[in-house]
């Protein structure tokens, strides 16, 4: 069908699958992107300042070559393709995912001590983030088919749980531990919204906390030292306790004006690890001080109530639990981030969405933020509105 | 799909999803309380947790002070110790680097390989000492190709020196690493390591006057310790310099008077208690300390019968012998005890408690005043004497003339010595004093002990007629008075009768110390002493068997003080195992003393 000449169809319920380019433009959710745009903006500098200003440019510059790639990405995903695509898609695209993951575990390259990556000949790819989107898509395919969560039994429920618990599973084998986490914290969320009974969740709650010592004996001695260490970093204060030591020295430093750009001693002698990447909110926190620390984590707050109201505006379960699951990927990783740069939570390598430095991270940060988009995009309730 | 089943989907949704807003929501507040406990609360003690990573305290360590005799010639001073030091990421191939540095410096194969090793070991910017104590030879010709080796730095250090060497060892002490109970000693110092402390004579005892206040630079450093920029610069301050008594040529003049004899010299101004010479023999080179003595020499010197470390002149104590007569001719005089004109008569012996005591001379000195007493030296006279004046008055004028405890030097370690009582002797042994220690006493033998340091103070007392000075080592300046320890009075009669005797002994053909007489009609007053090792054996006829194990000997003594008319200088020395004190320590005595008048002259 094309609607290119009319706005008639927008009045005709659940059959629009397709908008002209104008439209689909109008419709945009600006304010979200301006949201989006500032905090990276805000990105830019932190990074320009914990490469180390112009000495190491050319990361600087690839961080913004990066998110130029990610903003036409994230459009791209937003407006290129009509409103059934990804429902349809979904389990393909999960499949294709676990099929990469289970690849990388058995011929992945291996790069800090954790197999990740799979090699294509030009590019590595980082089979997980690829898992992210597919389970958020998976997940809410599956329970707009099932008519939502409501009254499902536990037996009903294994279809979900394995296709959480089979890819977290293989990533805690890799081992990362941040992205299995996240991967369960969306999963989690996303079952909850869709709705899961509150006797299966406390069954499930149990469950997990009966199952925390098996847990814990199965993890990686790094990973039992990291949670320990976060307990008394003392301990070992040029070991395991030297990232959360060092940071926590960052953050209390800054005071409440900070430092000054490219003026914080921790971040520029290199007392600060990982300061481009995992901390990097070390840096902010050191320079800029509370004032700068508070007003990222209101331009965060504002990016999930903005992404939130999207479900409002979803035509449908799919929609709306796609959003859920896009925002939550984004909402967990900066609380996770921000939690083990402030000595909260243990140091699991996750990095913080929009500003640190990274590829791969900022590509499913933009995909899921196109998700979200698109779902706007494509409600019907512009058309009232309008 | 049904519109009310989207509906009722939709409110079910809306619910679980304010519950999920208000968990995010929830983390957030904690997020951002975190960041006010940090930031706000707890902002200024991470602040100073940032600085001690940013900064680094070098401390720059203050030279000493230097150490100077009464006539301000050096003798103790500090000296360029010059190292290579490489830093290894601006030098390039360390092993090439060495290479070109042997043409000028020597590296055997195993400092190179331990070099390298060592370079592996650290991080490459930070210096790395390849040779330390280099040549004036190697500094010079190295200095002028340093532009051709990039990363190599010549650095030196301040090094303590004594150009005097062996000279005055003792007195100057030597240098150390600080042990525990120096680190308690000086609580105000704080030690770093490779921090040297003294560890004897007047470096140690003026330690914390020699010392300077370190300097310290702030270095802006990085996570890995590279420095990245000067913040501040306090420049250290050099340690004061000390001003002493001692005279070197007549230290130079003692020491050679004593040659190779294991023994002690002592001279001192008697009217100031500040000592103008101090030799203890044998010797050793205090230079040594600073570069490091081999096992085997270590071992050596520990284990010198002779004991090199120890400073005789206040560490060894010797009865004193015929000197001692001084104290008790004295006591009987202030006492009354004895008619300066009353005559003993010594027949070679004396038989108290069935006992024989022998004079020196076995077949008697015949009728003795004091004044020939004194000149010969006669036991029997001061055997009848010290009879009369009992062991308790003996001791009390000997503590009055410094005898019997320590000096007070500005020296570490000194010895006591030991004056004899019946209270003494009831609390060492449990037993009551018998009349014959009485005469042994009188003669300075028996219990008797006295270092070479206390004998020069008691000829001092009795040359400037009776006042006991502190003896120093430290030069006496305007603001610093001679410190009296006693002040004797002693009527001008007894001094005068006294001091008849002690030049006769020096003048009088008769005397035993004709070879203590000094040169250009110069006057000299003093007694000799012989005091003895191990008690001697007697043949049946009661002469004396000769011993030929030299250690058997007798230590030779003497003390005296010239001039008579005005005194300027006082002396103790003693000779171990040298015999007798006429013949070996007079000698000695008389070198000193010429070497102090031909400096000074004759008139003060």
């Amino acid at each position: 069908m094309n609607y290119s000449s009319s706005g008639n169809h927008i009045l005709n319920y659940g059959e629009s699958t397709s908008l002209n380019w104008a439209e689909r433009f109008r419709r945009f959710p600006w304010s979200l992107l301006f949201l989006l745009l500032m905090t990276v903006f805000v990105g830019f500098g932190i990074l320009f300042s914990a490469v180390g200003g112009s000495n190491n440019i050319w990361i600087f510059l690839r961080q913004v070559i990066q998110f130029c790639f990610g903003v036409v990405i994230m459009c791209s995903v937003a407006v290129m393709v009509g409103e059934k695509i990804y429902r349809r898609f979904a389990y393909l695209f999960y499949s294709f995912s676990f099929v990469l993951l289970g690849a990388t575990m058995a011929v992945g390259s291996v790069g800090m001590g954790a197999r990740r990556w799979l090699e294509f000949g030009f590019f590595r790819l980082q089979t997980s983030e690829l898992m992210k989107v597919a389970l958020i898509l998976a997940l809410a395919r599956y329970f707009h088919d099932r008519g939502g969560a409501n009254g499902m039994k536990l037996r009903e429920l294994v279809v979900p749980f394995l296709m959480i618990l089979l890819p977290m599973a293989m990533i805690v084998k890799q081992p990362d531990l941040g992205t299995a986490v996240l991967l369960g914290g969306v999963g989690m969320v996303m079952m909850v919204v869709a709705g899961l009974s509150w006797k299966v969740l406390l069954t499930l709650v149990i469950v997990f906390g009966a199952s925390l010592p098996v847990i814990w004996n199965g993890m990686h001695t790094y990973q039992k030292q990291r949670i320990i260490t976060l307990f008394s970093p003392e301990r070992d204060p040029l070991g395991s306790g030297y990232h959360i030591i060092q940071s926590k020295i960052a953050v209390g430093s800054g005071g409440v004006i900070g430092k000054g750009f490219m003026a914080g001693s921790q971040s520029q002698l290199d007392f600060l690890p990982e300061r481009h990447t995992d901390f990097i909110f070390s840096v902010l926190a050191e320079e800029w001080g509370f004032l700068g620390g508070v007003t990222v984590l209101v331009l965060y707050g504002l990016i999930i109530i903005r992404s939130l109201m999207i479900t409002e505006m979803a035509n449908d379960r799919f929609g709306l639990l796609t959003v859920v699951g896009a925002t939550m990927l984004f909402a967990i990783q900066v609380m996770v981030n921000i939690g083990m740069v402030l000595g909260l939570l243990p140091v699991v390598g996750v990095p913080l969405p929009l500003i640190s430095y990274g590829g791969s991270s900022m590509v499913t940060i933009m995909i899921a933020m196109g998700l979200l988009i698109h779902v706007s995009i494509y409600s019907k309730q512009h058309g009232r509105s309008v | 799909m049904l519109d009310d089943d989207r509906e009722q989907f939709r409110g079910d949704a809306r619910r679980r999803l304010l519950l999920v807003g208000g968990g995010l929501g929830a983390a957030f507040m904690i997020l951002g309380g975190r960041l006010f406990f940090l930031q706000v609360m707890r902002g200024g003690e991470y602040r100073m947790l940032a600085e001690d990573n940013r900064i680094s305290l070098k401390p720059i360590s203050a030279p000493r002070g230097r150490i100077f005799d009464r006539d301000k010639r050096i003798l103790v001073e500090n000296n360029p110790d010059f190292e290579v030091v490489v830093i290894p990421e601006l030098a390039g191939t360390l092993r090439h680097l060495l290479k070109r540095l042997g043409r000028f410096i020597e590296f055997s194969d195993e400092e190179v390989k331990h070099l390298i090793q060592q370079a592996r070991r650290q991080r490459s910017f930070l210096p790395l000492r390849v040779k330390s104590h280099l040549s004036w030879d190697e500094v010079s010709s190295i200095e002028v190709r340093i532009h051709e080796f990039p990363g190599v730095d010549l650095q030196s250090q301040s090094v303590r020196y004594y150009p005097l060497n062996e000279l005055a060892c003792h007195i100057m002490g030597y240098l150390g690493e600080p042990s525990d109970l120096d680190r308690k000693r000086f609580k105000r110092i704080q030690f770093r390591s490779g921090d040297l402390v003294g560890k004897s004579g007047v470096e140690q005892r003026f330690e914390e006057v020699l010392r300077g206040r370190e300097g310290m630079v702030e270095m802006e450093v990085n996570a890995v310790g590279r420095h990245v920029r000067e913040l501040h610069r306090t420049p250290p301050q050099t340690g004061s310099d000390l001003y002493l008594s001692l005279d070197a040529d007549l230290q130079q003049e003692a020491q050679l008077a004593l040659g190779n004899e294991v023994g002690s010299v002592v001279a001192m101004d008697p009217n100031t208690g500040e000592i103008l010479a101090m030799v203890s023999n044998p010797t050793y080179d205090p230079n040594q300390f600073i570069r490091g003595f081999s096992h085997a020499q270590w071992q050596a010197m520990n284990l010198d019968p002779d004991r090199p470390l120890i400073n005789k002149a206040i560490q060894g104590q010797y009865p004193p012998g015929s000197t001692f007569k001084i104290v008790v001719a004295l006591a009987g005089l202030i006492h009354g005890k004895i008619d300066p004109k009353e005559t003993f008569f010594c027949g070679g012996s004396l038989v108290k408690e069935e006992q024989r005591f022998y004079c020196w001379r076995r077949h008697g000195h015949g009728s003795m005043g004091l004044l020939q007493a004194m000149t010969q030296s006669c036991d029997v006279y001061f055997y009848k004497l010290s009879e009369r004046l009992g062991v308790d008055a003996i001791e009390r004028q000997a503590r009055r003339m410094g005898l019997g405890s320590v000096t007070g030097v500005d020296l570490e370690g000194e010895k006591a010595g030991l004056i004899p009582s019946r209270s003494w002797k009831r609390k060492m042994f449990k037993t009551s004093w018998y009349p014959g220690e009485t005469y042994i006493t009188g003669i300075g033998q028996g219990y008797v002990l006295t270092t070479p340091l206390q004998l020069a103070n008691m000829i001092a007392t009795v040359a400037n007629g009776g006042t006991v000075y502190r003896p120093s080592l430290l030069r006496m300046q305007s603001d610093r008075k001679p410190e009296i320890v006693y002040k004797n009075t002693i009527s001008s009669y007894h001094l005068d009768l006294l001091r008849e005797g002690l030049e006769a002994v020096v003048h009088d053909p008769t005397g035993t110390a004709a070879k203590a007489r000094p040169e250009g009609g110069i006057r000299a007053a003093g007694k000799t002493g012989t005091s003895q090792v191990v008690r001697h054996k007697r043949d049946k006829s009661g002469q004396l068997i000769k011993s030929t194990n030299e250690n058997l000997q007798d230590h030779a003594l003497f003390v005296c003080y010239a001039p008579v008319e005005k005194p300027r200088i006082a002396l103790s020395v003693i000779v171990e195992h040298g015999g007798h004190g006429g013949a070996a320590a007079a000698p000695v005595a008389k070198r000193v003393l010429d070497k102090f008048f031909a400096k000074y002259g004759a008139e003060a």
